[in-house]
């Protein structure tokens, strides 16, 4: 496929101008050559493309999935991946012109406002790139704030999240620690956490704050936040997590939603794009990017933080997932996630074996199995089902959503009772 | 336009059934007291608001949009349908490698491609944009110098870089010394002598530079830095004008950061999702971030073994929907993608060369993808108000005010994907309104015209924070 519309006489024409001979002779005037030969497939039209593309793609293998552990298989309505497709969205960048870019900014603001309703915080930005690296930022943030250098982080934090802390704040030499004192600038908490706990978090909060540390929680399965109290309401200053729930498909992984909403006032020190509501000449209403002066584009090395690119088209996806939804909608999500976890639990204790979750659980949780977890998602897998995530010899992390049905689950426990 | 929360109240109950027996059997101090503050919509209604949303909007898939520094190409919709693929999109990330053979080969052979396009020795595909990139190339250097048991503290980067670079050193503890350009717009080589000592750990140089200059030293910078065992890093944000042409790994750099949502015309989605790519040579691979896709045999696995990796900067594997359109356009052009770079050199030279007489060209020579041109001579907010008049002439403003070197700056990246009738209609465009500002200024100063909104009042916005609805604002002012 060739994405070039110049002709030979186009070509010509423009040579003239420049006073060229040739494309080559233009760009070896200053661009210093590579002599050797690229070793690249050959060019593909669209029809052998397409194929090459689908057979990879078939390869994989998608299953009855039990996982979460930071990647939720929420059902996704129709009108979410048709909106999202509409060019006028997705071939646009960041809203430097926002007379050109308003259906973009009204989104980014309807999802800041989504993400401040759902979490009882005051403000939020326009995303971040997903929950780990969002984490990281509150942290940074933190330590910004209060001139403290010292995180700490509370047992329970899904693993990827915790290194990806620990690799920021090794770079910027900051210290992960096991403490609550007058070092630490904040204290983090997953909720529910990585093993589908769910915390009373009024006390941590209260630690948090009278050691003068901020604190922040981490939401990486956000459906939850329908039937929990949101973290404004127990003290949190700082909400950061992970929004792939909120209508956004699994993708291996990535692109997913980053998300960060604090009380006011942090505002000043929130990274990211923010949009604003303002007026025109007129007095009609609008949108604009604004607080700009905190960004790397002006500020440079006093940036609050490096960030540019953001997740925009995923929290579009997620304003739209969270409008279709509706309060009704979400709600549902939440019941029947919670409802199917522990319908499938209860049938596992019947048959052998033993919850092992410290606190009540939402939609994950975690099991001792009678024999090696190994063999038993292996067995699992024979039978088409992603059975859990291996935590130990012999425990499993189980994760269900309104996606796994109860016949499913009916299918799980005979897989694993057989014998 | 209204707000989604500024609609009526409607059914809404239609995507997930309603089971009688459910009930959620929590203690009362961990749940929520009110009902979840969001409303029902009915779907028509909601796809109208987004429909209509996007319709006051502005996308390479409706015109020219030569933002500089972005390279808004267009973005081939076949990519659109790879990516959507269900055994892509469905997958989850922890399925087991049985299960997700597909996609590691793909991340594999992408590696391999870049690898080669760039002239490095391997690849991380983890981080989600430049600037994260450029974040984990300052963290590894700070790795490689801590094995050798050196300490430095000082980062080299010329001020006609992206503002990510010195941000990006700023969070790693890093000092910025910022080395001015010349009159040809390189890199001030002789004041780069002076102030390159043994604390420098590294010099961020994006080359071509944000005034699309190629930098006609990059051999003899690149050759000074490794006599002082200071690291080169390419921003290589600007790789849409090099590839096949040159490679960056045989110029001396050490580094390399790719976006693939510019130079591999991954769509920009509004602001992204993007994903950075971090290209090394083969004496830093050991700390870049785990796991690394490897292949073993026919097989394809994810590695976490790396004992000296700087570890991970986010979840999972990077933003993989990314990776399989860039996969799928490096397919697409093959062996030809030197074609890319070829037309968009001679597009951006082509503009160049017919509008430098209308504007002063802030230096003089060949550009690359892109160029900068002044207003100055159109006076104060020149720059602002021509990128709004822009609007009314059916087109998206280049990037202005940047880089912050050039006064009155308007830089202008056509990239290939412009055909020279829409290139001409630009420049007749951007003649008319220098006429205009000579003649008419007030139609100017006035611009957009044509727009949904008309000018915002950006101070404002600032000044009286509205960032998020709240019940009590409901119905505010509603056109």
């Amino acid at each position: 496929m060739d994405y070039i519309p110049a002709t030979e006489k186009d070509i010509k024409e423009m040579l003239n101008l420049v006073g060229v001979s040739s494309i080559n002779d233009l760009v070896r005037e200053f661009i210093p050559a590579f002599r050797g030969k690229l070793n690249l497939p050959q060019p593909k039209s669209e029809l052998e493309l397409l194929g090459h593309m689908k057979g990879l793609a078939h390869t994989n293998k998608v299953l009855r999935c039990f996982i979460g552990a930071g990647a939720y298989n929420h059902y996704i309505p129709s009108a979410v991946s048709h909106l999202l497709a509409r060019g006028d969205l997705y071939t646009g960048y960041t809203p430097y012109q926002a007379e050109m870019s308003q259906g973009t900014l009204q989104a980014i603001y309807e999802f800041q406002s989504f993400i401040c309703l759902l979490t009882g915080m005051d403000v939020a930005n326009a995303s971040l790139y997903e929950g780990a690296s969002a984490l990281a930022e509150a942290a940074l943030l933190s330590c910004s704030y209060t001139g403290r250098d010292h995180i700490f982080v509370k047992e329970g934090l899904h693993p990827q999240y915790l290194e990806v802390l620990q690799t920021y704040c090794e770079g910027s030499e900051l210290t992960v620690t096991d403490k609550i004192d007058d070092k630490t600038a904040c204290v983090i908490a997953q909720n529910p956490d990585f093993y589908g706990n769910i915390e009373n978090m009024h006390y941590l909060a209260e630690q948090a704050h009278s050691a003068g540390a901020l604190f922040t929680t981490c939401i990486i399965e956000p459906t939850s936040l329908a039937i929990l109290e949101p973290p404004g309401k127990y003290g949190a200053d700082i909400v950061a997590g992970e929004g792939q729930s909120f209508g956004i498909p699994l993708s291996f992984g990535g692109p997913y939603l980053g998300f960060i909403a604090v009380k006011d006032f942090l505002l000043k020190k929130l990274p990211g794009r923010i949009c604003g509501m303002t007026t025109d000449s007129k007095g009609n209403r609008g949108f604009v990017l604004t607080f700009q002066a905190r960004e790397q584009h002006i500020r440079r090395e006093r940036a609050t933080s490096n960030i540019t690119t953001n997740q925009a088209l995923m929290a579009l996806a997620a304003t739209i997932y969270l409008a279709l939804m509706g309060r009704t909608g979400l709600t549902r999500v939440a019941k029947l996630s919670y409802a199917r976890a522990h319908l499938l639990n209860g049938k596992l204790e019947k048959v052998g074996f033993r919850n092992l979750n410290i606190k009540p659980f939402y939609n994950e949780f975690v099991v001792k199995v009678p024999g090696s977890a190994e063999a038993l998602t292996s067995r699992l897998l024979k039978k088409g089902i992603l059975g859990g995530v291996n935590l130990a010899e012999d425990s499993l992390l189980i994760c269900c959503t309104e996606m796994n049905s109860v016949q499913d689950i009916d299918d799980f426990v005979s897989a694993v009772a057989g014998d | 336009m209204k707000i989604i929360f500024e609609h009526e109240e409607e059914n809404n109950t239609g995507h997930l059934q309603e089971e009688e027996d459910v009930s959620i059997e929590l203690p009362s101090d961990i749940v929520r007291k009110e009902p979840l503050p969001i409303p029902n919509v009915n779907e028509v209604d909601v796809v109208r608001h987004y429909t209509n949303l996007s319709r006051m909007n502005f996308g390479v898939d409706i015109g020219f949009y030569p933002l500089g520094s972005c390279t808004m190409k267009y973005n081939p919709k076949v990519n659109e349908d790879a990516a959507r693929a269900e055994g892509f999109s469905n997958l989850h990330p922890l399925s087991p490698e049985e299960c997700t053979q597909g996609s590691l080969k793909l991340m594999w052979e992408l590696k391999e491609y870049l690898k080669d396009i760039t002239g490095m020795d391997d690849f991380s595909l983890q981080p989600s944009a430049g600037a994260q990139s450029e974040l984990l190339g300052v963290m590894i250097a700070k790795a490689h110098f801590r094995s050798k048991g050196e300490k430095r503290t000082k980062a080299i980067i010329p001020d006609s870089a992206h503002g990510t670079n010195p941000a990006t050193a700023s969070i790693c503890k890093l000092e910025t010394i910022t080395i001015p350009s010349d009159s040809r717009g390189n890199m001030d080589i002789g004041r780069y002598k002076e102030l390159l000592s043994p604390e420098v750990a590294l010099v961020m140089l994006t080359n071509p530079n944000t005034l699309g200059l190629f930098d006609e030293n990059t051999t003899e910078i690149s050759h000074l830095a490794h006599k002082n065992g200071t690291l080169m890093y390419c921003d290589g944000a600007n790789m849409n004008a090099l590839l096949g042409i040159t490679r960056p790994g045989d110029q001396g750099f050490d580094m390399i950061h790719l976006n693939l949502h510019k130079t591999f015309s991954t769509p920009h989605g509004g602001g992204g999702p993007g994903a950075g790519v971090l290209g090394v040579k083969s004496f830093l691979a050991e700390y870049l971030p785990i796991p690394q896709v490897v292949k073993r045999d026919s097989r394809y696995s994810l590695d976490y073994a790396s004992k000296k990796s700087v570890g991970r900067v986010r979840s999972f594997y990077g933003n993989f929907g990314m990776h399989v359109r860039a996969y799928s356009y490096i397919h697409s052009w093959g062996t030809q993608i030197r074609k890319v770079s070829e037309h968009a050199v001679l597009n951006a030279n082509y503009l160049q060369g017919l509008l430098k007489d209308t504007f002063d060209l802030a230096y003089d020579r060949r550009c690359a993808h892109e160029f900068v041109l002044s207003s100055r001579r159109f006076g104060e907010k020149s720059a602002l108000n021509i990128a709004k008049r822009l609007m009314d002439y059916g087109f998206h403003p280049p990037t202005i005010y940047f880089p912050l070197i050039v006064p009155e700056a308007l830089m202008i990246e056509p990239t290939e994907t412009e055909s020279k009738e829409t290139l001409d209609r630009f420049v007749l465009a951007l003649k008319k309104i220098a006429s205009e500002l000579k003649e008419h200024p007030e139609i100017v100063k006035q611009a957009p015209l044509s727009t949904p909104v008309g000018r915002l009042d950006e101070v404002a916005a600032a000044r009286r924070p509205n960032l998020r609805w709240r019940p009590s604002q409901r119905q505010t002012k509603v056109e």
